[in-house]
């Protein structure tokens, strides 16, 4: 791409963005969910499924009763806290795409409390600060790294993802490993279980944890001077230092505060979900829990308020999308049901990408800049 | 008057069992996090369910699990409708799950395959597939000593003990074999390679397991670890080109479906099959019958539900693979002809070997240890070594 083609693929994004955000929010998303819902549609109608009964069955699955609502909310409680883990960042103005190996560590944390036995709720208590503090050790490690030496936060988290997911493959393999049962860690006993909600469902306590987390952050970033800073050192940084705003303290700050969201997902996860409690070799009940919470993010326009909402919708469509797979005469296989998802998905973070583009193409410039560098000093070598 | 009410009332109960045996029509299949497409384990699950759902008119629905936090609620959804005749699930994974929903829905009947839920609605069909690994042992023990190979290699999964039913009858195979191989040819006992890899997904773990065990003389390896055989056939392919040879040892041996076609028939030498699409259809044809009961059901060699393949068993899975767009159907003829080949490379004597060791499994004079636990299987270990110290 030349310099001009991007500027003026800038200008095009600028305007459709000035018209965009001319509209109120909530119009704004009905309107991107209205637009994914018909590509959705239309995808299934390609493929010979009826799009009416498919979508009955859906809201039907997702919110069609008060067991359905429970499994709603239940499939998104871990996607508030990786959300959450996003969007601190995003405030603070960077891409932490680290949730997911964040939150594999908490989960493995909260599961050593199989080792020990305390009182129920305090043995809870202890699982879940377990997490927290796994969560928020992971996350220090891109942190430091982009403090001392610049290294990109976009890089760093995706590597430590993977350390993460092999360094947890291993210790479910090998060290947290049921002599009986090898196919999983040892369980999470009962005393340090969060309690199910509603009977017969998944939904457990964890959700009243993942309601105060959100709030939790909502009042430190928009009602304490801390959460002034992080919010500013992110929409400039260059001023918000010249304003006396440590930079390092607030990116310290988020990428921590974020790790310990990421752990909690953790904790929900392996101490909050029937039936197991406990981790399965290969991560099937965690893997993706952390890329899904971006997309919450982007629905949830990187507000903690927004993300309960946007957690719910997330909720839905999966507790749905799992009724269309057997509703009518001709259901819908689980593939196409995940392309439906992914279109309206897509069309609802649409607003917040377009909001928050500048300040992704400003990183990924400063990225190739990073390359551009290298080779020019490889050349140089040579 | 109250003598016809009481007659009355002992019809209704004589008959209200009666109704309740009437069928409503549909049956399901969940699948755990591995899902379709596989060739093998899952899919025919779904075959299985598919043909039996299709011979007793019923309408089958297919249910898979983006992760293992749907495996619940999959069934609960399902169960809670009360539409279904019967919900089966493929796989050990969905144990758990099971347990907790067959308490939930106790009118619900559930089957389930490789693993054993303890609950009167539940019939947990479980393999015996010490038996067919007892034969693939033999044949690659008998094969080893007439190439003078020093091993037999075997690739496992994760360490379960469905897993151990394979590595025990691996085992007594090799070391029946061994004996006979020592009254034919006078050869010494050959060893027995294996690895559990802690994984039943990555390919690359297959592979590196596989060449080690090539560059140790095994003259073929066992895949006990389903995907993950992908590797093993890729690293025995790659033997084959460095060396130049297109059929002969170093053989792979498949599992659960029909393997042999893979890679156009040119290195599977035979597969270890456990029919998961009998288990399914036996669930299925047992709740048309009324025959239904919680309980474990176990298939052996005796009731079809493993075996050693045959030519039919590689013309059927052919067509499975073919019409799964796996394989292309002009590729039909080259891969039966590239079987025959290959299998032509291991003399009469010890296929007649291998089947009279069939033939004493299901006479009942041959019995093949098994085992369930850790203890069981380092028992099995220390019976049959194998070459290990």
């Amino acid at each position: 791409m030349t310099a001009h083609e991007a500027r003026s693929g800038g200008r095009l994004l600028r305007g459709a963005h000035r018209t965009l955000t001319g509209l109120h929010p909530v119009l704004e998303s009905v309107l991107a969910a209205v637009l994914g819902l018909l590509v959705g549609a239309l995808l299934m109608y390609i493929w010979g499924y009826d799009p009416w009964r498919a979508y009955w069955a859906l809201f039907r699955g997702a919110y069609g009763g008060s067991y359905e609502i429970a499994s709603s909310i239940a499939r998104g409680v871990p996607l508030i806290f990786t959300a959450l883990t996003f969007s601190i960042c995003v405030r603070a103005g960077m891409f932490n795409i680290g949730a997911e190996g964040q939150m594999y560590v908490g989960a493995a944390a909260a599961v050593c409390v199989a080792y020990f036995k305390l009182p129920p709720g305090l043995h809870l208590l202890v699982g879940i600060a377990f997490a927290a503090i796994a969560g928020a050790i992971w996350s220090l490690g891109p942190a430091l790294l982009k403090l001392t030496r610049g290294v990109n936060e976009v890089i760093s988290t995706i590597m430590f993802n993977w350390i993460s997911r092999f360094l947890v493959f291993y210790l479910v393999a090998y060290v947290l490993v049921d002599a009986r049962q090898g196919q999983r860690t040892v369980q999470v006993p009962v005393s340090a279980r969060f309690p199910i909600l509603v009977r017969g469902t998944d939904l457990s306590y964890s959700v009243f944890l993942a309601v105060a987390f959100a709030l939790f952050v909502y009042f430190l970033l928009w009602h304490t001077a801390t959460g002034y800073e992080v919010r500013a050192a992110g929409l400039n940084p260059t001023a918000a230092r010249y304003g006396g705003i440590s930079i390092n303290r607030t990116i310290l700050l988020s990428f921590a505060l974020g790790g310990v969201g990421a752990g909690l997902a953790g904790a929900a996860t392996t101490m909050g979900l029937p039936p197991t409690y406990a981790i399965i070799s290969g991560l099937p009940e965690l893997m993706n829990l952390g890329f899904d919470g971006m997309a919450v993010a982007m629905m949830g326009r990187n507000h903690p308020i927004g993300i309960l909402v946007a957690a719910l919708f997330f909720g839905g469509l999966n507790a749905g999308g799992r009724v269309m797979q057997f509703y009518g005469s001709n259901p819908v296989p689980l593939e196409m049901v995940r392309v439906v998802m992914g279109a309206i998905v897509i069309a609802m973070a649409i607003p917040e990408l377009v909001r928050v583009f500048p300040a992704i193409a400003r990183s990924v410039r400063r990225l190739g800049g990073v390359f551009r560098r290298d080779r020019a000093t490889e050349r140089e070598g040579a | 008057m109250r003598k016809w009410l009481g007659l009355a009332l002992v019809v209704a109960l004589v008959a209200a069992p009666a109704m309740g045996q009437a069928l409503k029509g549909k049956v399901a299949v969940v699948l755990d996090v591995g899902g379709r497409g596989d060739l093998s384990f899952n899919d025919m699950g779904f075959k299985g369910t598919d043909e039996a759902a299709r011979d007793f008119g019923l309408q089958m629905v297919e249910v898979q699990s983006a992760t293992a936090a749907d495996y619940l609620p999959n069934l609960r959804n399902l169960a809670r409708t009360g539409q279904y005749d019967l919900i089966i699930c493929v796989g050990f994974l969905l144990g758990d799950a099971l347990a907790q929903a067959a308490q939930e829905f106790p009118q619900q009947k559930f089957a389930i395959i490789d693993s054993v839920v303890d609950a009167p609605n539940v019939m947990s069909i479980v393999f015996r597939e010490n038996e067919m690994s007892a034969l693939v042992g033999a044949l690659g023990a008998l094969a080893a000593a007439h190439y003078g190979y020093p091993n037999v290699g075997v690739v496992l999964g994760i360490e379960i003990p469905v897993l151990y039913h394979f590595e025990a009858g691996y085992r007594f195979g090799i070391d029946w074999g061994n004996k006979r191989a020592a009254e034919v040819l006078g050869t010494n006992p050959v060893g027995l390679l294996y690895t559990y890899t802690g994984s039943f997904s990555d390919i690359a773990l297959g592979k590196a397991a596989t060449e080690a065990m090539l560059a140790q003389g095994a003259v073929a390896v066992y895949n006990v670890a389903g995907p993950l055989g992908i590797g093993d056939l890729e690293a025995i392919t790659e033997y084959h080109r460095n060396k130049g040879t297109e059929f002969g040892p170093p053989y792979y041996f498949g599992v659960d479906a029909n393997q042999d076609w893979m890679g156009l028939g040119k290195h599977g030498l035979a597969s270890g099959m456990k029919r998961v699409d009998v288990g399914c259809y036996s669930a299925v044809e047992a709740v048309v019958n009324g025959t239904f009961t919680g309980g474990i059901i176990s298939l052996g060699l005796a009731e079809g539900g493993v075996g050693i393949s045959k030519y039919q068993d590689l013309l059927d899975f052919i067509e499975f693979a073919v019409g799964a767009g796996a394989m292309k159907a002009e590729d039909r003829d080259q891969t039966i002809a590239n079987w025959l080949a290959n299998r032509a490379t291991i003399p009469g004597w010890i296929w007649e070997a291998v089947d009279e060791l069939e033939a004493g499994i299901l006479a009942g004079t041959i019995v093949v240890p098994t085992a369930d636990t850790v203890e069981e299987m380092r028992a099995v270990r220390a019976q049959y070594t194998l070459g290990a110290p």
